[in-house]
């Protein structure tokens, strides 16, 4: 028994050897629950808080107290979680920064696309447009993208002077908005999910919001674009938004070019998946931190698969690939907070501790 | 900063201390009002180490345990300073407040 319970009643000598004999047990149970540490952290403090547990103790006690134990279980179980998911730490966490930079620029540059599309269609009278689009409609098709625009082109100017949470709050908005006009997109085709057009329509809505979902998850759990700049460099976040931006607008860039161009697929499938392969080429290096920003950027692209089965009319794969690319959009949100979480834990050991019953200072 | 570490932190402004210790203390420094659990102790010293914090002092063998002495270092100092500057801070308007509040019942009971 320590020294701090030495003014407690001193026990007769019967009660001294029960006394022994219970705090054995209790010892032994203490140690059995110090089982939940890890084992690193076990042979740096388990003597220690054998020590501390047991001074806490009652005279006579046989069993740790419900509430000490859960806690001690609770805290061995919780840092065992933390030194599990320590590899999420500083690669994951620099890739979501450049990951921050890219994202809110691409999807200001697609919003850009979309509303010089939708300007020129109307100006044009894309028929299409003029058949099926009463002026109410007009104004949102052209109104959407300017709304987005001017959303993104905000997200990327707050991010870039450093005011990351701001940005990562309208860039939620934003995400908020484009999720809700490509359900309101779908509902509106309803039955006609064998229609071609209707596949491809949704299909083009679908990759953006993905963007945008990264965009978010990166914007809320990283050091923000400030440090993915310094990261990745100005020249090379050019060229990888050139690239992305080319591949996933590149239907929209055609319809730019020509209004009458007849909505067939295959040509749109080839370049943008050729301008993808380009784009993710252009962001894989030597790094690991580059090997995460395509993994993390390659989730945003995965919808545009689909277009490749659209000649078919494939509703089947379609489907297959638009639910595997939530799940990978779901994967980025949850390696986005788990990294966070050992950015704001810190390292794994502490410094200066060292193994070992009675290591000397 | 949360309850836990502040009073691990103010625990070790007094000198170095033990695991114990730093339980006994923080008792007496929250009137009893908090009691710190081992597990909880633990993990907030590790973390503190990790973070410099906090440092190992020294070791003794009582009664055949280990006990692992603490100490505050300066930045752990500086970051106490911090954290009870905006306690104080924050008590101050509470306080402010309060006698408002008060005055402003007095004032309405003579009415």
């Amino acid at each position: 028994m320590s020294a701090d319970r030495t003014g407690q009643a001193v026990p007769a000598a019967g009660e001294m050897l029960d006394g022994g004999a219970a705090q054995q047990a209790l010892e032994r149970r203490y140690r059995r629950l110090l089982r939940c540490y890890p084992p690193g952290h076990r042979e740096v403090y388990r003597e220690e808080m054998l020590g501390v547990l047991l001074a806490a103790a009652r005279p006579g006690q046989r069993a740790p107290g419900a509430r000490q134990a859960a806690n001690v279980a609770a805290c061995g179980l919780a840092i065992r979680a933390r030194r599990a998911l320590s590899w999420l730490g500083g690669p994951w966490q620099d890739a979501l920064a450049v990951v921050s930079l890219i994202t809110p620029v691409l999807m200001f540059i697609l919003a850009a696309l979309t509303l010089a599309a939708a300007i020129r269609g109307a100006v044009a009278g894309h028929e299409s447009l003029r058949a099926t689009v009463p002026w109410l409609s007009l104004v949102l098709v052209l109104g959407g993208p300017a709304v987005a625009m001017i959303g993104w082109l905000a997200v990327v100017l707050l991010g870039l002077t450093g005011r990351r949470r701001a940005a990562a709050a309208i860039a939620a908005i934003a995400l908020a908005l484009a999720a809700a006009s490509l359900l309101v997109g779908v509902i509106q085709m309803g039955g006609a999910w064998s229609g071609g057009l209707a596949l491809f329509l949704v299909t083009a809505g679908v990759g953006p919001v993905f963007v945008a979902s990264l965009a978010v998850s990166s914007l809320t759990f990283s050091a923000g674009p400030q440090r993915g700049l310094a990261i990745v460099g100005r020249r090379r976040a050019c060229l990888v938004i050139a690239g992305l931006s080319a591949g996933l607008g590149s239907s929209t860039i055609l319809l730019l070019l020509s209004p009458y161009v007849s909505l067939a697929p295959f040509p749109f499938s080839l370049l943008t998946v050729l301008a993808i392969a380009i784009a993710i080429v252009l962001t894989r290096g030597r790094g690991t931190v580059d090997r995460r920003v395509s993994a993390l950027v390659a989730t945003g692209l995965l919808p545009d698969l689909a277009i490749i089965f659209l000649p078919s009319a494939n509703v089947t794969a379609t489907l297959v690939i638009q639910l595997g690319s939530l799940l990978f959009a779901v994967l980025a949100w949850a390696v986005a907070i788990a990294s966070s979480g050992s950015r704001r834990v810190g390292r794994a050991s502490p410094a200066g501790l060292r193994a070992g019953p009675r290591p000397t200072w | 900063m949360q309850e836990p570490t502040f009073l691990i932190l103010t625990a070790l402004a007094a000198g170095p201390q033990h695991g114990y210790g730093i339980i006994t203390d923080a008792g007496r420094t929250s009137g009893g009002v908090t009691r710190l659990q081992a597990g909880t102790l633990y993990m907030a010293l590790d973390r503190l180490c990790s973070a410099g914090l906090v440092e190992p002092d020294r070791e003794e063998v009582v009664d055949g345990r280990l006990r692992r002495y603490y100490r505050l270092t300066d930045e752990g100092a500086a970051l106490l300073e911090a954290e009870t500057e905006r306690r104080r801070a924050s008590a101050a308007v509470a306080a402010q407040r309060l006698t408002a509040r008060l005055a402003a019942r007095l004032a309405g009971g003579t009415a």
